[in-house]
Parts: C-alpha cells; structure tokens; sequence
C-alpha cells in the first residue's frame, strides 16, 4: 500500500508542527482571518488539526456533505479561497514538503471548492 | 548608563508582562513593554479588576495578607488571537507602601498545544475504535471459515497445522433430483431454500454438537468430535440427522418444493487443517468422510444410512435395520444400515 503524505513526513510530530504554523498564518491574515474572529480557539485548533490531518491522509476524513454543512454560512468569496490555498502552498514549503506532493495537497483542496465558495 | 537605567530597559524589554500593583488600590504604578502589548498602556484602565476580570480579587487580597503569593491564570483577545497568561503575585515593598509585583508569562501555546493534542487524540480513539470493530468483523467471517482453535493457532503462527481426529462421526447429505429441482425453479428461489434449510440444520447440529464444514451445491457436510473432542460423537450425528429429516418432513408439508433428503453417517479417523494459502478453508477429510460419502449413495429418499463403523457406538436409542447388500458396488465389510430413532419402547427393550 503506498505511504499517505501523513506517513511520509513524520506523522503527528510534523503535522502538528505544520497545524501551528497555518493556525498562525491564517490569525494573522487580514483576508481569511476574519473569519475566525469569533472561533473559540480549542474550536479552531481542532478544525485545522483534522484539516491538516485529512489533507495529507492522516487519521481524518470528511465527506463532501460535511464540508459543505460546516461552511455552509459563511460567505467564502474566490478570493478567500485562493488566499487559503496560498497560505497551505507556503506552510507546506516551509516544512520541506516537496513539491509534488503539494501540488497533490493542493489538488485535493481545489477539488472540495464547489463546496466552499458561493455562487 | 546606569544600572538603574539598564535594569528598567530590560525589565520593559523582556517578553514577559510584568506591572507593580498597589494593594491597597488595586491599581497598576508600572507596565513594562510587554504588558502595555497585550494589556494596553496609558489609555487603559489601572484597575486589576478591568485587566482581569475573572481575577477573584477577594481571593487575591487574602492571599496577599496570608502569604503574599498568589497565581491564575487569565485570557484575553489580541487580535483575533485567543492569549493565554499564568499569573504570579508577588508581595513587595514595606507595611506602608504594599505593592506586589505581578508577572504574567505567556502559555499561550501551551494551550493550543494541549487543545491540538486532544483533537488529535479523539480523532486516533475513534480510528483505534473502527479499526477494532473491523478486526471484529474479519474475525468473524474467518470464524465462520474455520473452528476457534484452527483460528487461534492461525492468528499466533499464521498457519493451522494439519491434526489428525482418531474418532470422530460424519453426517452427509445431499438431496435427491436436485437437477431437477434446478431445471424447473429460479435459481434465486432455491438458492433461497438452501439458504433456509442449511440454517435450520446447523442450529440443530450446534444443538447436538456438530459443527457444519461446507456445503457444495446440494450437499451438506457436518462432524462431530473437529477440532474439539466429543465424547458421543456418533450420537450426536445420529440425533442430528434424525431430526433434519423431521424438520424437512415438516418443512415440506407447508413448501412448494418438496426436498428429500438422503443422509450418510460414517465414523473413524479424519483429518482437520486449513487448506489453501489466498484462500483459506477449513477441510476435513480422511476415511471417515469417504465412507459417509459412499454411505449416503445408499440411502432412499427422505433417509439416513450408516456405515457399521457408526452403529457400532450408538445404544438402543437409534433402531437399525440391515440394507440389502448393493448389486452393483462392493458392500462395506460390516454392512450398511437405515438408521431410524426408536419408539419410546423399544428404547426400553419392551417388545
């Protein structure tokens, strides 16, 4: 069976690492941060660990339905996901995650925009 | 510079919030650098109790008095960052002047680590939870494949090694016309039937101690005494086959399909392994099944026959009437037999 990226770079000790930093880099961002402003932080911390988690195919995973229904009030403009996708891009790289298997990374969140994105 | 200078430009520089607090007040002299970040500077209140307002300050002043020591901890926004201080008070100062000093050291991260960590922890609990369900379920189809301790021993050491059963019962069946059968109904119908019947006839088995090893089409295949021991193995065969019959004969009165079933009962020596390496099947096989198989072949309609090697160890519970020897294939040495349950008296010897 071939190694999820979770495997590949370390399991929970490099993916909390990278869960930190995007929880930092997406605080400080005045275009997505925003939406966090009223997220508790445990709320937050635990979103992005089973993101993180989930996108490098580690112990989580989310159906469509899911993913749709915990966005689904929110007014997620492309411009908002664009920059999301920036900052994942970034993290990932600072992380010495290669460049292909970011670009897997990124597929696979491009993939789930129709969910997240109105109109 | 002096020392005085380069003491103050520290204090204001470190990244700890540090403040004097008068006690009689409560209001803050002094705000190093760090807490004007995260607290506000001048333009905030001095008030410890606006800074902090879960701060139990009557907990605090009491403390001051006892010991002049007091910790907490307090959260607070900075942004849209959720900051996390521990608290530490410390009394300084004389009886006339009391002042405390009050550092605050960030344990932010602490937190959010600790908050990851359980979010991380549910996410492997609930994993570790479906992995064991699933292993449950896997090991249940293979239970249904092989005996307990056939499964065991393929769990410790990855293969079953073949044993050899000195003393065990066998009980074939099949049924008779059964290509007939399949000409003139849907074969979801029958595979329906089978389906019924098979599971009718292993409760009873389990009732009686027989445990099923495959069926084949219209054949049925149970034994007595694999892998476990059982001391009446023959009658527990007999009493099984006696009673698969009654239950068809019911069955029958109330079913479109009227199965007759021809049943075999041989006993001896079998042997019990797992057999295949992709795909894994208890067998069991050895003199024993072949002479049930040959024994079956024997029997009319809606019967059973047993092979002396069976009737040899079953008491007057079972009445047994000699079968006209076979015209066509050598007969068994000892004979072969319709095996019937006897009638109360019979069983007691009354003629």
């Amino acid at each position: 069976m071939e190694k999820s990226l979770f495997d590949k770079y370390g399991g929970f000790s490099t993916v909390s690492k990278i869960v930190m930093r995007l929880y930092d880099q997406l605080l400080e961002d005045d275009d997505v941060g925003p939406f966090f402003d009223d997220v508790d932080m445990p709320r937050l911390i635990d979103h992005q660990t089973k993101f993180v988690a989930s996108l490098m195919g580690g112990p989580a995973s989310f159906t469509d339905t899911h993913i749709q229904r915990a966005h689904h009030n929110l007014e997620i403009a492309p411009l908002h996901f664009d920059r999301l996708k920036e900052i994942i891009a970034e993290t990932l790289g600072e992380f010495d995650v290669e460049e292909d298997d970011i670009e897997t990374v990124l597929a696979a969140f491009e993939g789930r925009r129709k969910l997240l994105v109105d109109g | 510079m002096t020392i005085e200078a380069i003491n103050e430009q520290l204090l204001r520089a470190i990244g700890v919030g540090v403040a004097l607090v008068d006690l009689g007040s409560l209001e803050l002299n002094f705000r190093n650098d760090t807490f004007i970040e995260w607290f506000g500077g001048p333009e905030a209140s001095v008030r410890l109790g606006d800074v902090f307002p879960s701060l139990d300050l009557e907990a605090l002043s009491r403390e001051m008095a006892d010991g002049g020591k007091f910790t907490g901890e307090a959260s607070f926004k900075l942004k849209r960052r959720r900051m996390t201080v521990a608290i530490d008070l410390t009394r300084a100062g004389t009886a006339s002047e009391p002042i405390a000093v009050l550092v605050c050291q960030n344990i932010t991260r602490i937190k959010e680590l600790e908050s990851m960590i359980d979010s991380y922890s549910m996410m492997v609990e609930r994993n570790t939870h479906e992995i064991k369900r699933e292993k449950e379920q896997v090991e249940k189809l293979l239970l249904n494949m092989m005996p307990r301790s056939a499964y065991e021993e393929y769990k410790s050491f990855g293969v079953v090694a073949p044993r050899i059963f000195e003393s065990v019962s066998v009980l074939t069946l099949d049924f008779e016309n059964f290509d007939k059968i399949l000409e003139a109904n849907d074969p979801a119908v029958i595979v329906s039937e089978l389906n019924d019947i098979y599971t009718a006839f292993d409760r009873i088995g389990e009732q009686f101690g027989c445990e099923r090893v495959r069926t084949n089409g219209d054949s049925y295949f149970a034994v007595s005494g694999v892998p476990d021991p059982v001391l009446n193995h023959a009658e527990s065969v007999a009493n099984a086959a006696v009673r698969f019959l009654r239950y068809l004969t019911r069955r029958n009165e109330s079913h479109p399909i009227r199965w007759q079933a021809r049943l075999g009962l041989a006993s001896g020596p079998v042997v019990g392994s797992v057999v295949g390496v992709q795909k894994y099947i208890y067998d069991v096989f050895g003199p024993a099944v072949e002479l049930a198989g040959r024994t079956r072949g024997r029997a009319p309609g809606m019967s059973i026959a047993a092979d002396s090697s069976i009737c040899d160890l079953l008491d007057s519970r079972f009445s047994l009437t000699a079968l006209p020897p076979a015209k066509v294939r050598p007969e068994a040495p000892g004979g072969l037999f319709l095996l019937e349950e006897a009638s109360q008296n019979e069983a007691h010897g009354v003629s």
